[in-house]
């Protein structure tokens, strides 16, 4: 590929290659001037992202969600809880992200990555409580790990918990709820629920994470894109368009408020695609 | 409890000598130098493969071999309650111990001084004979790393319940407190590298199960074989050869 010789230095004697790992800014910098990055995408345009629901039998619900090549698994499993004084009526949902070291290299045993807690917290406040006194446990692992870690892991669990059907249940006679066997046989106690049901969820959330650099905003970016160019927001809409969250930790570059809203202007446009795809599979799911 | 009934099935319709549906894919996690997932029937498995690189902890170097390190942990939702601690506690710190010396037994680490191999293995679903899967998996992670291997190493179990040989046990036949011998098995060179067994078994009947673990090895390396040699054909396409 012939670079332009801008200043006669190295860049143009050297392989591509070679240049993309030694001057990784000046490689994006000549991409971003014509519009366009590295993987032919053009700023705005998030990679293909794929949802698989049911993806862990043993759970109540599951889903894996790619995006690009980064991979989430989320799953969730249901158990019993008495609910707590002040809300007799809420159950409650515990949240936990895992990075396992066969995400990324960069990733040691023994010691959490330090995007692990951030994508924990951002999570649980994003996500709200469910009906009946349930304890729903929402663990996430990461399988995969090239940037947008925020963006799958939240469609990951946004689609479990579509997925999710909450088990059927009957008191047994010690006053206390077992889950009804599934055999089809009859059953001596009354079923408490006659059958699974799915969670009525109230809104759904999206997001979509950009990049800002200079006067341009990437969307969806890879993980080499994150580590050169630092400065991350991130906004959640639900369903109906409204704003759930923003989020931006820092970072060189200072947005003025138009960037903002070029951001969420991008990330409307995201929760369509991903409202679509959600959709595609889950009547993809029931047909079967 | 009825773990063969009188026709000669097991509680999930198999033969005795039947093993459970094997699926592998390579490939699975696009950052790892060399990954795989491997299914036995439901028990699923992931391994990625991060090496031969840098030693990360100067002090562990060593002058003339590579250093292997295997991690297994087990994902929260992998059993049927949720597992509170899923790596650290003691059965995970065994089963790393164990992947790590038979996986240590077949790669040729003297080719590759003062660099480290990590294997990492994650259980996504189990349903009896994780081991065995794990180490199926890492192996064809090893082989997609391109790391050199003097032979694969291939993983099965086998039980004795109702006074049969059973190949391929899972969760409730294990849990049955019958015996459990797990092998790993080198095929071309014909040698046994892992042999673990819990419960008592008399000697004579020990022969019987574990050669019977040990055709179950054979299947599974001839199935990983064939996995491998399509992974090379589809390689060699997208070179355009």
């Amino acid at each position: 590929m012939g670079l332009p010789d801008a200043s006669g230095d190295l860049s143009s004697e050297m392989e591509v290659d070679a240049f993309r790992r030694l001057f990784p800014l000046r490689f994006y910098e000549r991409h971003l001037a014509e519009s366009i990055r590295p993987d032919g995408r053009p700023l705005g345009r998030a990679r293909d992202t794929t949802i698989a629901l049911g993806a862990v039998t043993s759970a109540d619900g599951s889903a894996l969600a790619k995006i690009g090549s980064t991979t989430m698994l989320a799953a969730v499993k249901m158990e019993v809880m008495t609910p707590s004084m002040e809300s007799p009526d809420e159950g409650c949902i515990a949240i936990d992200f895992h990075m396992p070291p066969i995400c990324s290299p960069i990733v040691r045993p023994g010691r959490p990555a330090e995007a692990a807690p951030v994508v924990s917290k951002q999570l649980s406040d994003t996500i709200s409580s469910g009906k009946a006194a349930w304890m729903a446990y929402l663990d996430i692992y990461c399988l995969d790990a090239d940037g947008a870690l925020f963006d799958a892991a939240l469609l990951s669990a946004v689609a479990a918990l579509f997925h999710l059907q909450i088990p059927a249940v009957s008191l047994n006679d010690d006053g206390k709820i077992v889950v009804s066997e599934e055999d089809g046989g009859k059953l001596e106690k009354e079923p408490v629920n006659k059958e699974k049901r799915k969670l009525t969820l109230r809104s759904i959330p999206f997001s979509l994470t950009c990049i800002l650099h200079k006067n341009y905003i990437l969307a969806d970016p890879t993980s080499e894109e994150e580590a050169i160019m630092e400065t991350l927001v991130t906004v959640v809409l639900d369903s109906s368009s409204q704003l759930i969250s923003l989020y931006k930790p820092g970072g060189a570059v200072l947005a003025y408020t138009s960037a903002v809203q070029d951001c969420i202007a991008l990330t409307r446009q995201r929760v369509r695609e991903l409202q679509k795809i959600l959709d595609e599979a889950n009547s993809g799911m029931e047909v079967d | 409890m009825e773990y063969v009934n009188p026709e000669g099935l097991r509680l999930d319709g198999r033969r005795p000598m039947e093993m459970r549906q094997i699926r592998a894919e390579i490939g699975a996690v696009a950052k790892a130098d060399g990954s795989a997932v491997f299914e036995m029937g439901n028990t699923k498995v992931i391994a990625a493969v991060y090496g031969p690189r840098e030693v990360q902890n100067r002090s562990q170097q060593i002058s003339d071999k590579a250093l292997v390190r295997c991690e297994y942990s087990m994902a929260n939702f992998s059993t049927g309650d949720r597992m509170r601690k899923p790596k650290g506690d003691r059965r995970s710190t065994e089963i790393s111990l164990v992947i790590r010396q038979t996986m240590e037994a077949c790669i040729m680490t003297h080719l590759m001084p003062r660099s480290q191999i990590d294997i990492f293995v994650q259980v996504l679903q189990a349903d009896g004979g994780t081991r065995s899967a794990c180490i199926n998996a890492a192996t064809l992670a090893l082989a997609d790393a391109g790391i050199p291997l003097r032979d694969l190493v291939t993983s099965c179990s086998a039980g004795y319940l109702n006074s049969t040989p059973l190949l391929d046990l899972n969760y409730v036949e294990d849990s049955a407190g019958g015996p459990d011998v797990t092998v790993g098995f080198l095929p071309k060179l014909d040698k046994v590298t892992l042999l673990q067994m819990d419960s008592k078994l008399s000697i004579d009947l020990f022969e019987n199960v574990m050669q019977l673990a040990i055709e179950g090895c054979k299947a599974v390396a001839n199935y990983i074989r064939e996995i491998l040699l399509e992974n090379t054909k589809q390689l060699e396409y997208r070179r355009g050869l």
